[in-house]
């Protein structure tokens, strides 16, 4: 594995470090509502803030999951199948029964820590490929989506519509959610002894071995944090759109890769920047909105998303310094002569 | 020499015998095809008729509640009639190939009719030309299959959504008389139906009066409720005047409608295709929502009936239904009332469809 080398180019003081990839993505944002509010003024309308804000949390909550596999070198192609299967289990098991919401909830919660061990046991322990293994899980979740829904998920409880689909002091539920997710994950990974370990495995593999860090059992466990996020990226999706389809996961695949790459978090490994994850996640949710208030056509909305995604991938991963001084060498080759 | 002119003149003679036969049986239906096949079975429709028959129904894709209903629904109607001895049903799961598959084993174990939801469209031609060419009834209905009633199956029942988009345009120019901006959510980018419906509704709609918002010919959402949502969201901020909304899923919507109260505003009118979902809906949302009136097409689960009425009464010698397109039936008008109220079995699941022959009970029984 491959050990990528960070440089710390962005702001630093004593107690806080601002990374590169947070910089960049904040200036993103800041520039695309600059943007839309001169080109789409309705996509800032309060109206449209507040429908594109819920998708942002989902968004955020896949991502961070996203991330946490990333920064282990690995990757998790299940999310289709994760959301999908949260989704019907939450709307599916309750089947408009206010009371068996919760233990709804609590299967899929047990469910998605199932899949994550699995994966982790695929992907950390037997070290298969962790894109075969995860396409592997997310058949498999997609079969299980398939065998309590038939296909169709019911129209989801009152209950969760009123819980991820509601306002709180003007703010939808599932913002609040998102926020509690990034704190924890932030929290845990950077101020607790086992994530401060995680985070120096996926940074450096070998050297954590050699320092005698669980590398394998770190390695694993990020599939089953990733799961408990999907989970409840599901859930909040199962009550936002109040009538899902079976497969309601399937768009969500790409943006979650996207986050984490735009947020800059090296797809070979290492530092994960949750921060910069989730603005990454409110850029890509007001491009969405945004676009659509333009009143781009269909078609080039999705040729748009692809091209933030490419452009995020070209920012972190080319070597620009390497571009420039072979560029310029060849200027100055070419005046010499 | 002899032997093979007797061979050629059987053979001619023969091929004139079925052309014959052919010609009796594909012809248009009347009083005269019931006194040469036999009176129709007793206590049974007309379009069953005296000879027995083995009847298969096959999906491209079998699972989701819709199609749940709809499969039940078909075997429904083939149960009315006692000619149909044997019943046999297929579900292609999705899998043109399975499809495929399926209407050859079908034709090998020797049924008499077929009625096919040819999902993967054209695809599934060649297998329907064969089995029809193999002499069994082949009916397909609902999605086009491209191909020739008469030449590469018996007749294709398909639905007219033009049928549907002029029910909702006439229901448009009642409630709004002096014009209103209208916006249309479909599936895909480019599906036929969302393009059919349309031409209807503009054949309705003419005045100028009457204008279409967003993306032109539909607002595409992949029938997606989440898509949907946001699209929705980035429309009602667009514009601050939208009087009607017409989609072609109607119970999609449902996520997507209280964008409108979030940002202050009541739902506007609804044009769409019923689900008890929706229903509930506007039951619970119409009291807070002053401009919210609704009216609905039935979704369409009873095309299937008409299909197997078709498929059975060519293969028993029955009566043939006299049109081979299902028009579906304006189903709730808010307003006036009529065909129906808007209904809602706020006790039973939501995503049953209450415009259903099939009684709301069975179907939630089916989706248990």
């Amino acid at each position: 594995m491959s050990v990528t080398e960070r440089q710390h180019t962005g702001l630093k003081s004593s107690r806080f470090t601002v990374s590169r990839g947070l910089i960049t993505v904040g200036v993103a944002v800041v520039a695309l509502f600059i943007v839309s509010a001169i080109v789409a003024p309705s996509s800032i309308s309060q109206g449209a803030i507040l429908g594109m804000l819920p998708f942002f949390a989902v968004l955020t909550c896949v991502g961070l999951g996203q991330m946490l596999v990333v920064q282990q070198g690995g990757i998790d192609l299940s999310i289709p199948g994760a959301v999908s299967l949260a989704i019907v289990v939450v709307s599916r098991i309750p089947n408009g029964d206010n009371s068996l919401l919760l233990p709804a909830v609590l299967l899929a919660t047990g469910i998605a820590a199932l899949a994550g061990v699995l994966n982790g046991v695929l992907v950390g322990l037997l070290k298969l490929n962790a894109i075969i293994a995860t396409l592997g899980t997310n058949a498999l979740l997609f079969a299980v989506v398939l065998g309590i829904s038939g296909g169709s998920p019911t129209t989801t409880t009152r209950a969760l519509r009123d819980i991820a689909g509601g306002l709180s002091f003007g703010v939808p539920n599932s913002v609040f959610f998102a926020v509690a997710a990034l704190i924890v994950v932030s929290l845990m990974v950077k101020k607790t002894v086992p994530g401060r370990r995680f985070e120096a495995v996926g940074a450096n593999p070998i050297a954590a071995r050699a320092t005698g860090l669980r590398v394998r059992t770190h390695q694993a466990a990020a599939y089953v944090w990733a799961q408990l996020l999907y989970c409840l990226a599901g859930i909040l999706l199962a009550g936002i759109t109040a009538q899902p389809t079976a497969f309601q996961g399937n768009s969500y695949l790409i943006p979650a890769v996207a986050v984490v790459v735009l947020g800059g978090t090296s797809l070979l490994g290492g530092r994960g920047y949750p921060l910069a994850t989730v603005v990454a996640a409110l850029f890509l949710s007001q491009l969405d909105q945004f676009v659509l208030a333009a009143g781009v056509p269909f078609a080039v909305r999705s040729i748009i998303q692809a091209a933030a995604l490419a452009v995020g991938v070209g920012l972190y991963t080319i070597n620009w310094a390497g571009i420039r001084a072979r560029l310029g060498h060849r200027r100055r080759a070419a005046t010499a002569t | 020499m002899a032997i093979r002119k007797r061979i050629a003149f059987s053979a001619a003679a023969m091929s004139v015998a079925v052309l014959a036969l052919a010609a009796c049986s594909s012809g248009a239906p009347s009083s005269n095809d019931t006194q040469t096949t036999g009176a129709p079975v007793e206590g049974a429709p007309d379009w069953c008729g005296p000879n027995q028959i083995s009847l298969g129904l096959l999906d491209g894709f079998g699972g989701n509640s819709w199609r749940k209903i709809t499969t039940a629904a078909g075997a429904d109607e083939a149960a009315k009639c006692p000619s149909v001895t044997d019943y046999q049903y297929a579900d292609g799961q999705g899998d043109t190939q399975k499809s495929i598959a399926d209407i050859q084993g079908m034709v090998a174990k020797g049924v008499n009719a077929l009625v096919v939801f040819p999902d993967a469209g054209e695809a599934m031609l060649p297998a329907l030309r064969s089995a029809y060419q193999a002499g069994v009834v082949t009916v397909p209905y609902r999605v086009n299959p491209g191909g020739e009633d008469g030449v590469d199956y018996d007749a294709w029942i398909g639905a007219d959504f033009t049928t549907d988009g002029e029910n909702w345009g006439k229901w448009i120019t009642t409630n709004f008389p002096d014009g209103a901006k209208i916006l249309f959510v479909s599936g895909p980018k480019g599906n036929s139906q969302g393009e059919d419906e349309l031409a209807g509704m503009k054949t309705v709609l003419t005045d100028p009066s009457y204008e279409f918002i967003g993306e032109q010919p539909f607002e595409p959402t992949n029938w997606d409720p989440a898509l949907t949502q946001q699209v929705l969201t980035s429309a009602i901020a667009k514009n601050p005047q939208i009087d009607v909304i017409v989609s072609d899923f109607g119970p999609s919507l449902v996520g997507a409608l209280p964008e409108f109260t979030k940002s202050g505003r009541s739902i506007p009118a609804l044009v769409t295709s019923d689900g008890n979902v929706l229903g509930c809906f506007w039951t619970d949302n119409q009291a807070a929502n002053p401009d919210f009136k609704m009216m609905t097409v039935a979704t369409g689960n009873d095309n299937v009936r008409l299909a197997v009425q078709y498929a059975v009464a060519k293969a028993t010698g029955g009566v043939l239904p006299d049109t081979t397109t299902f028009d579906a039936p304006v189903f709730e008008d808010s307003v006036s009332g009529t065909p129906n109220p808007v209904e809602c079995e706020a006790d039973l699941p939501g995503d049953i469809f209450l415009s259903a022959e099939m009684s709301p009970e069975d179907q939630a029984a089916l989706l248990k």
